[in-house]
C-alpha cells in the first residue's frame, strides 16, 4: 500500500458559479458552504485518494470561473494529468460552456489528459434540472470521458469523482524513478597492501 | 555486532536549490511514507482482532521404527480432551531413520520414512474425517517436521516460513535433535531454571510420567539385563515461546500410549491469540491518516490576505497620473515569497500604462506590505484608446512560492481627449469629444442621434486660434515661452468638454496649440509627403506645389489654417518677436511626427520639410 504514491496534477475548469471549488472544499476538507467567494485566481490545494494498490496524490488547481480570467486559464491546465470540467445541472449555459472547456482541454491540453465532466449541484428537486443525464452521458461517451453527477453540497459522488479519475490515471507516474528499485552493487574492492 | 545506521536510499541525487540547501523530492516522498506507516502502526489497535486459534503440537521419538500401515495415530493427534478440532497441527518426529554414518550423509531412506510417516498422518486424519492440508514439511536425516492448516483457513494462509537448526556436525549435518542429549529427568527444569538453556521458552507441568526408555511393543520400561540401566526419564517435551507475553495458553500436556519406539510420543494443544488485521478498517484508518497529514500540508501552504483585489481608477484623464494601492498581509503559517508572473506567453507583467511596485517580496507571518499602483495615460496610450486597439483593463498575477495565484484586476474608464485623435476624426464631432463613446457599440449608438458632421477643420483647432488671435498676436515670445502645465490641463478639459476656456495666460494656449497638433494619432504632414530629393531654390516651387496637391483633403485645410495663422501672427514681428525661421522650427516641432523625421535615410528630410514650411511662410503661395 505504501512506497507507491504518485501524484498528479489536477485542474477544474468551468463556468462561473458551477461549484468547482465548493467541489474541492468538500473532496479536502469535507465541508460545504452555502456562499462559496467566487475564486479570483487559482487556488491550490493537495489531496490523496486511496485506490486498492497505491495511493493518488492530487496537486488541485481550482480556477477562476469568470469569463474575464478566462484567457488565463491555459496557465493551469498545461501539464495537467487530469481535468473536471464541472458544469451547473441547473443551467443550461454552463453544460454549453462546459463543452466548450473539453473541446479547449482536447485542443490544447496534455495529449493524455484524463477528463471528468462533473454535472454538479446534484441535490436541486428535479424541477430546476436543465440538463438530462442521458444527455451529458451521451455526450461523454461520444468523447470517451467520464461523467459522473455530483453535489458539493450533500457530498454525493465527490470522492467517487476524484476516485474515478484516479483509477484513469497511468499507473507509472511521471515520476516513474519512485517506483523503480535500485541495485545493489558490490562494493568496490580497494586494494591494500598488506604490510 | 553493530550494524551502521541505515541510510535512506533514493535513486536521484540530491540537488542544490539557489537558496543554498539541499533538496530530494524522492526522499521527502519515503520519509513521508515512513511516517504514514508509523502512523498506522501506532494505530493499529483500530483495525486488529484477536482471535483464538488452537494449535496441536506433537514429538515423537520413533527410534527408526516403522508402523503397520493400517495402524492410526488416533490416540496421540486426538487427545480426548481437547475440545474442538485444532486450526493448527504440527508433528515433530526424531530419528525416522537409525542415525548411522550413512543416513546421516545420504538422505534417501530419511526421505522414505518422511513419506511413510506424513502418509500416516494423513490417513488417521482423514479416516477420523478431519480435513487438513500440509503447509510445511520439513525434514532433517532423522527429524522430520509436519505443519497442517485446516482447510476452512486455507484462504487465509500464506507467507509460511520455516526455521530449522541442525546441532550436528558443522552445523549441517543433522543428529538426534536437542532434546535426546539431556539425560536427567529433571535436567531440563534444572537448566531452564538457571536460565541457561531455552531462554525464554515456557513449558506446561509434566503430569504423565516418564516417556523413556520403553521395551519396544510394550508399555514397560527397559530393564532386560542385557540392556543398558537407565532411569525413566522425560525426553520427549514440548516448549513454547511466545512473542507478546499472555498470547499463548497450554491446553493438553500429555503422552499418548502407542508402543512401537522406546519412547512415547507426547502431545500438547494450545490456545493462541492471533492478529486478524481488518483490512477494510485498516484502510480506513490509512485515509484518515493521509487525510490528517494533507490537511496539515495544505495548512502549511503560504497563505496571503489581500485587502482588496480589484483597483477601479473610474475615470482616468489624457496625461493624468492616478495611484492606488493594495495591503498584502501573511496570514498563513509560514513565509510567504510573493512575485508577479507574466501571463503564459507574455513578457510583461503588465500592460504598458499600468506601473507597479514593488512586484516581489518577502513576508514573514503576519507582516503587511503594500503594492502600488499608478496609471498614467501618456500620448501613446491616448492613440491607441482612441482607436479602440486598447481598453484600461488589466489582470496582474500575484503567486505565492508553493501556493495559490491571486488575480489583481486594474481598470478605468478613459476619459476621451481630442489629444491623441486625428483630424479625419475630428471633424466630424460637433460635439464635445468627451461625450463620443470609446467602444465601438456606443459610437454606433451615439452616431445614431447624432449625425456625423463636416467640419472643415476640428473645432479644437479653431478654438485655440481663435483664443489666440483674440488676445496673443501681439505676445513677445509668443510660442517660445513655455504656459503653465495647470492651465494647460484646464484648457485640455475646456476643450474635450466644449466648456469655456475661463482664464488663462497666451503662452498656455500657444503651448496647447502645440502639444495638441503633436499628439494626432496622424500627423498633419504624413511621412510618405516628405521631398525625397536635396531641396534648394531650383526645385523647392515644385516641391512645395506637389506636397500641397498631396496632402489628404481634411489634413490640407488644417495645414493651410495654420499657415495661414502663422502668416498673421508674423505681421506682429515688431511686437512678439517672431520671424518665419522660428515658426518654421514650431512648424517642425507639431507638424511632422519627430520620430519619423528621423528615420532620415538619404539626408535629413526634416531639413527639407521646414525648408518648405519656410516657403509657404514667407512667400504668398497659399
Amino acid at each position: 500500500m505504501s512506497g507507491s504514491v504518485r501524484h498528479f496534477k489536477l485542474v477544474l475548469l468551468g463556468d462561473t458559479a458551477v461549484g468547482k471549488s465548493c467541489l474541492v472544499v468538500r473532496f479536502v476538507r469535507d465541508e460545504f458552504f452555502e456562499f462559496q467567494e467566487p475564486t479570483i485566481g487559482a487556488a491550490f490545494l493537495t489531496q490523496s485518494v486511496q485506490l486498492d494498490s497505491s495511493v493518488v496524490k492530487f496537486e488541485i488547481w481550482d480556477t477562476a470561473g469568470q469569463e474575464r480570467y478566462r484567457s488565463l486559464a491555459p496557465m493551469y491546465y498545461r501539464g495537467a494529468s487530469a481535468a473536471i470540467v464541472v458544469f451547473d445541472l441547473s443551467n443550461k449555459e454552463s453544460y454549453n460552456g462546459a463543452k466548450s472547456w473539453v473541446k479547449e482541454l482536447m485542443r490544447r491540453g496534455d495529449p493524455n489528459v484524463v477528463i471528468a465532466l462533473a454535472g454538479n449541484k446534484a441535490d436541486l428537486p428535479a424541477s430546476q434540472r436543465k440538463v438530462e443525464t442521458e444527455e451529458a452521458q451521451a455526450y461523454a461517451e461520444e468523447n470517451n470521458i467520464l461523467y459522473l453527477e455530483t453535489s458539493a453540497k450533500n457530498a454525493s459522488n465527490v470522492k467517487n469523482l476524484f476516485v474515478e479519475i484516479a483509477k484513469k490515471l497511468p499507473q507509472q507516474a511521471m515520476q516513474q524513478e519512485r517506483e523503480q528499485g535500485f541495485t545493489i552493487s558490490p562494493p568496490k574492492q580497494e586494494k591494500k597492501s598488506c604490510c | 555486532m553493530t550494524h551502521p545506521p541505515p541510510l535512506l536510499h533514493t535513486t536521484t541525487p540530491d540537488v542544490e536549490t539557489s537558496n543554498g540547501t539541499t533538496s530530494n523530492p524522492e526522499a521527502v516522498a519515503k520519509i513521508r511514507e515512513a511516517w504514514i506507516s508509523n502512523q498506522l502502526r501506532r494505530r493499529q489497535a483500530e483495525f486488529t482482532e484477536y482471535k483464538n486459534a488452537n494449535v496441536f503440537t506433537g514429538t515423537w521419538n520413533v527410534n527408526a521404527k516403522k508402523m503397520d500401515p493400517s495402524a492410526s495415530l488416533a490416540s496421540w493427534l486426538f487427545p480426548p480432551s481437547t475440545p474442538s478440532p485444532p486450526d493448527i497441527i504440527a508433528v515433530g518426529f526424531q530419528e525416522i531413520v537409525d542415525l548411522n554414518a550413512v543416513n546421516v550423509a545420504v538422505d534417501s531412506k530419511a526421505s522414505q520414512r518422511s513419506v511413510f510417516w506424513q502418509e500416516t498422518i494423513l490417513r488417521t486424519l482423514t479416516s477420523n474425517n478431519r480435513h487438513y492440508t500440509l503447509v510445511q514439511e520439513v525434514h532433517l536425516v532423522g527429524m522430520l517436521l509436519c505443519v497442517y492448516v485446516q482447510n476452512k483457513h486455507l484462504p487465509h494462509v500464506s507467507n509460511v516460513s520455516c526455521n530449522t537448526v541442525g546441532v550436528g556436525v558443522m552445523g549441517v549435518m543433522g543428529n538426534k535433535g536437542g532434546v535426546s542429549t539431556l539425560r536427567k529427568h529433571d535436567q531440563l527444569n534444572i537448566e531452564r531454571g538457571n536460565s541457561s538453556v531455552f531462554q525464554g521458552f515456557s513449558e506446561s507441568v509434566l503430569l504423565f510420567p516418564p516417556t523413556y526408555k520403553y521395551q519396544p511393543n510394550t508399555d514397560l520400561y527397559e530393564c532386560r539385563p542385557d540392556k543398558k540401566l537407565r532411569a525413566p526419564a522425560w525426553c520427549d517435551r514440548v516448549l513454547w515461546h511466545e512473542a507478546d507475553e499472555g498470547t499463548v495458553e497450554c491446553q493438553v500436556y500429555e503422552r499418548a500410549e502407542l508402543n512401537i519406539s522406546d519412547h512415547k510420543p507426547v502431545m500438547a494443544t494450545f490456545t493462541c491469540r492471533i492478529k486478524n488485521i481488518n483490512t477494510e478498517k485498516r484502510s480506513d484508518v490509512y485515509s484518515e491518516v493521509m487525510r490528517s497529514l494533507d490537511k496539515r500540508e495544505n495548512q502549511s501552504l503560504p497563505k496571503v490576505d489581500l485587502d482588496k483585489v480589484t483597483i477601479d481608477f473610474k475615470s482616468l484623464y489624457y496625461d493624468n497620473k492616478s495611484t492606488a494601492s493594495i495591503t498584502l498581509t501573511n496570514t498563513g503559517t509560514s513565509n510567504a515569497h510573493w512575485r508577479l508572473v507574466p501571463k503564459l506567453e507574455d513578457e510583461a507583467l503588465c500592460k504598458e500604462w499600468v506601473q507597479v511596485s514593488p512586484t516581489f517580496g518577502l513576508l514573514v507571518k503576519g507582516e503587511s506590505c503594500e503594492i502600488n499602483f499608478s496609471v498614467q495615460i501618456d500620448n501613446e496610450t491616448a492613440m491607441k484608446l482612441s482607436n479602440n486597439e486598447e481598453n484600461l483593463d488589466d489582470i496582474l498575477i500575484l503567486r505565492l512560492e508553493n501556493g495559490r495565484d491571486h488575480y489583481l484586476t486594474v481598470s478605468g474608464k478613459y476619459a476621451r481627449s481630442c489629444f491623441g485623435m486625428n483630424v479625419r476624426d475630428l471633424v466630424l464631432i460637433s460635439e464635445p469629444v468627451r461625450d463620443v463613446p470609446l467602444d465601438p457599440k456606443g459610437r454606433i449608438d451615439f452616431e445614431a442621434s447624432h449625425p456625423p458632421a463636416s467640419l472643415s477643420v476640428p473645432k479644437e483647432l479653431w478654438r485655440i486660434v481663435d483664443a489666440i488671435c483674440d488676445k496673443g498676436l501681439h505676445e513677445k515670445d509668443l510660442f517660445l515661452t513655455p504656459g503653465f502645465a495647470a492651465e494647460v490641463k484646464q484648457i485640455r478639459e475646456c476643450l474635450d468638454t466644449n466648456s469655456d476656456f475661463g482664464l488663462f495666460h497666451i503662452h498656455s494656449m500657444a503651448e496647447v496649440l502645440v502639444s495638441f497638433l503633436a499628439s494626432l494619432s496622424e500627423p498633419i504632414v504624413p511621412s510618405t509627403l516628405f521631398p525625397t530629393l536635396e531641396i534648394d531654390q531650383g526645385n523647392i516651387m515644385p516641391w512645395s506645389r506637389r506636397f500641397l496637391e498631396e496632402l489628404p483633403p481634411i489634413h490640407y485645410n488644417c495645414f493651410v489654417y495654420i499657415i495661414s495663422f502663422f502668416r498673421e501672427i508674423l505681421l506682429f514681428s515688431n511686437s512678439n518677436n517672431l520671424s518665419p525661421a522660428k515658426l518654421a522650427r514650431v512648424c517642425t516641432s507639431c507638424l511632422i511626427r519627430n520620430d519619423d523625421a528621423t528615420r532620415g535615410g538619404k539626408g535629413d528630410r526634416s531639413r527639407n520639410m521646414s525648408l518648405i514650411f519656410l516657403h509657404f511662410l514667407t512667400t504668398n503661395s497659399i
